[in-house]
């Protein structure tokens, strides 16, 4: 019964969310357009991250890869941007597979910080191959005005993402991948490999940001290597898995939701405070509030563990 | 391309890479004191780093001091920080799971950032005290990078001092070795960690401060020293504390080599594939696992 209700309540806000465009302003796709961006964002960080373990300082790699693979597909072989956008996932994937071989063997935190620099060696790279990636000028695509179909396929990968997360979560792969996050010498122990385990949950983690990257060129129309391999772009997914609630599948959703429309309301007036106050939440959350919101309330409200 | 490679070059490179690795290595020791000692790899290295150059930098613009007087006015300074953070924040997750601690430290680090950008915005500031380049021979040794490299082995060996023949030296050696066994011979491990952590802000910052002198500083320039202070850590082998100077000395020569064989532009990448190659080859460091 409550099951049958909260289906039925996912169902009615997927419609809601699909005939949204046809009544909205262009600023109001645009705003939720960016919402399902981020839900994609923060709940592909999250499996690695949240259910996993591992912390990943460098997921914005993963976009940025997206982004230039879609954008160069698009503007120098004339794919169709769907398809496009789709390797974008497909390179960021491999761009996974390349660096969790090394960096996922060990235990420790040696992944975390092969992540931070990730971002910066990347952007170097872009940079340097000029002729191929137009350097620090950027990458101009042809123009095309796509923002209803790329609101469509956003939405859809964002809802791929949530809907992954909660066949992880209720399938054994999950339950593995959490026994590894809480104690990884037992995982081992019980006769999990826990390094393909890793490995496969940091691929999956990596297609979500790729196909946003890649769907956020063809809608921009125009990237470069600061705008699509920002430092705060993984702040920002990081803040809102872990204020939602890391390791749940709605978390994620929630964050991006509340912290987006928070952000557009009232830190756009004062920008520079709002990465201050992001820092601020990543400390209060951890020290105080470890599950986050989701957390508190299904502990508050007796919710199932695969929410 | 076709730069013919002259040994004089490459002789120029070698100083310069040793030059610079000092730096690095003094910088990582804090990291790697704090993640023998606590278990916790400090993504707030960097900016504290960064804090140190701004100190130098407003006591050199501010009270006219030389700047290299102010090296141990910051080094207290961040001190002082490091002792309020630590205090206040870290200790509370010394016994976390690895996440918290990453969090914790990662989302301290942006604090310090963005507090910087909005209290000093993020213009470039230098502090031009001494330039160009004394001659040594066939080679041009830059002035301010020679003063750096002298202050960081004196400072490194300092630290080394103190950690060898003290009596607290050798109580957060003996904590970094097993914290049980150094609790029941009644070392104050609280007490350890607080100090350990001070220590090791002083040293970023010292590093900090040096750098002020050689280039322009801003509120992030501290991340990428994060990143290489861990890879020197990787390179000399987690917990080994003799291994962050190998690793250090290691990491100015290869950025260096990379700067003349490939471009500047590459030496980052050619620093993160060393990492990646460290950690697939011998993971455990290339002077091997944790001793002291």
């Amino acid at each position: 019964m409550k099951r049958a209700g909260a289906l039925a309540l996912i169902a009615l806000a997927l419609a809601a969310l699909a005939i949204y465009p046809a009544f909205a302003t262009g600023y109001g796709v645009r705003a939720v357009l960016q919402i399902f961006m981020w839900i994609a964002l923060a709940g592909s960080w999250n499996v690695i991250s949240g259910l996993t373990g591992y912390v990943s300082f460098g997921h914005v790699a993963f976009f940025g890869m997206g982004a230039y693979t879609g954008g160069l597909l698009i503007a120098k072989t004339g794919w169709p941007w769907p398809l496009a956008a789709l390797g974008g996932a497909a390179a960021a994937g491999l761009l996974a597979l390349a660096i969790g071989g090394p960096c996922l063997r060990l235990r420790g935190p040696y992944f975390a910080i092969a992540m931070l620099g990730l971002n910066e060696v990347l952007r170097a790279l872009v940079s340097y191959f000029e002729g191929l990636t137009g350097g620090g000028n950027g990458l101009s695509l042809p123009t095309l005005d796509a923002t209803v179909p790329i609101y469509y396929a956003m939405g859809l990968t964002a809802a791929a993402v949530t809907a992954g997360t909660y066949l992880i979560l209720s399938s054994r792969f999950g339950l593995r991948l959490m026994t590894i996050r809480e104690d990884e010498v037992a995982a081992e122990a019980m006769g999990i490999d826990t390094f393909s385990h890793k490995l496969v949950a940091f691929l999956l983690s990596a297609l979500g940001p790729g196909l946003a990257g890649a769907l956020t060129a063809r809608d921009q129309g125009y990237i470069e290597p600061l705008s699509v391999f920002p430092l705060a772009t993984t702040i920002t997914m990081i803040v809102m898995a872990l204020f939602g609630g890391k390791g749940t599948v709605w978390g994620p959703v929630l964050g991006a939701a509340v912290l987006f429309i928070a952000q557009e309301m009232v830190w756009a007036r004062y920008p520079y405070v709002h990465p201050l106050l992001f820092g601020a939440i990543i400390v209060a959350v951890v020290l105080a509030m470890p599950r986050g919101v989701l957390g508190l309330l299904q502990l508050k409200f007796r919710l199932p563990r695969t929410i | 391309m076709n730069v013919v490679i002259t040994p004089t070059m490459v002789g120029q490179v070698i100083i310069s890479g040793l030059l610079s690795g000092a730096l690095y290595s003094m910088v990582a020791l804090g990291l790697a004191l704090i993640f023998g000692v606590m278990r916790i790899i400090n993504v707030a290295h960097g900016p504290l780093l960064m804090l140190g150059a701004y100190t130098t930098y407003f006591l050199y613009s501010g009270l006219g001091l030389n700047p290299y007087l102010t090296v141990p006015v910051s080094m207290l300074v961040l001190f002082g920080v490091g002792l309020l953070l630590e205090r206040t924040l870290i200790f509370r997750v010394v016994d976390a799971p690895e996440l918290s601690s990453l969090l914790l430290t990662f989302g301290i680090s942006i604090a310090l950032v963005n507090a910087t950008q909005l209290a000093f915005t993020s213009d470039l500031r230098a502090v031009e005290y001494l330039t160009g380049s004394w001659l040594v021979g066939p080679f041009a040794v830059s002035k301010p990078r020679v003063i750096a490299f002298a202050f960081a082995v004196g400072l490194t060996g300092l630290a080394f001092v103190f950690l060898k023949y003290t009596r607290t030296g050798k109580a957060i050696r003996a904590t970094s070795q097993s914290r049980e066994v150094a609790m029941v011979c009644g070392i104050d491990v609280g007490r350890i960690h607080l100090l350990t952590f001070g220590l090791a802000s002083a040293l970023a910052a010292a590093g900090g401060a040096l750098i002020a002198v050689i280039v322009a500083i801003q509120p992030e320039m501290g991340q990428v020293w994060t990143f290489k202070s861990f890879l020197v850590i990787v390179l000399g082998g987690a917990g080994n504390y003799p291994g962050a100077l190998v690793g250090g000395m290691l990491l100015g020569l290869v950025e260096q080599l990379a700067s003349l064989f490939l471009t500047t532009q590459l030496s980052e990448v050619v620093a993160y594939v060393l990492l990646v190659l460290v950690l697939l080859v011998r993971p455990t460091g290339l002077l091997g696992g944790r001793q002291t």
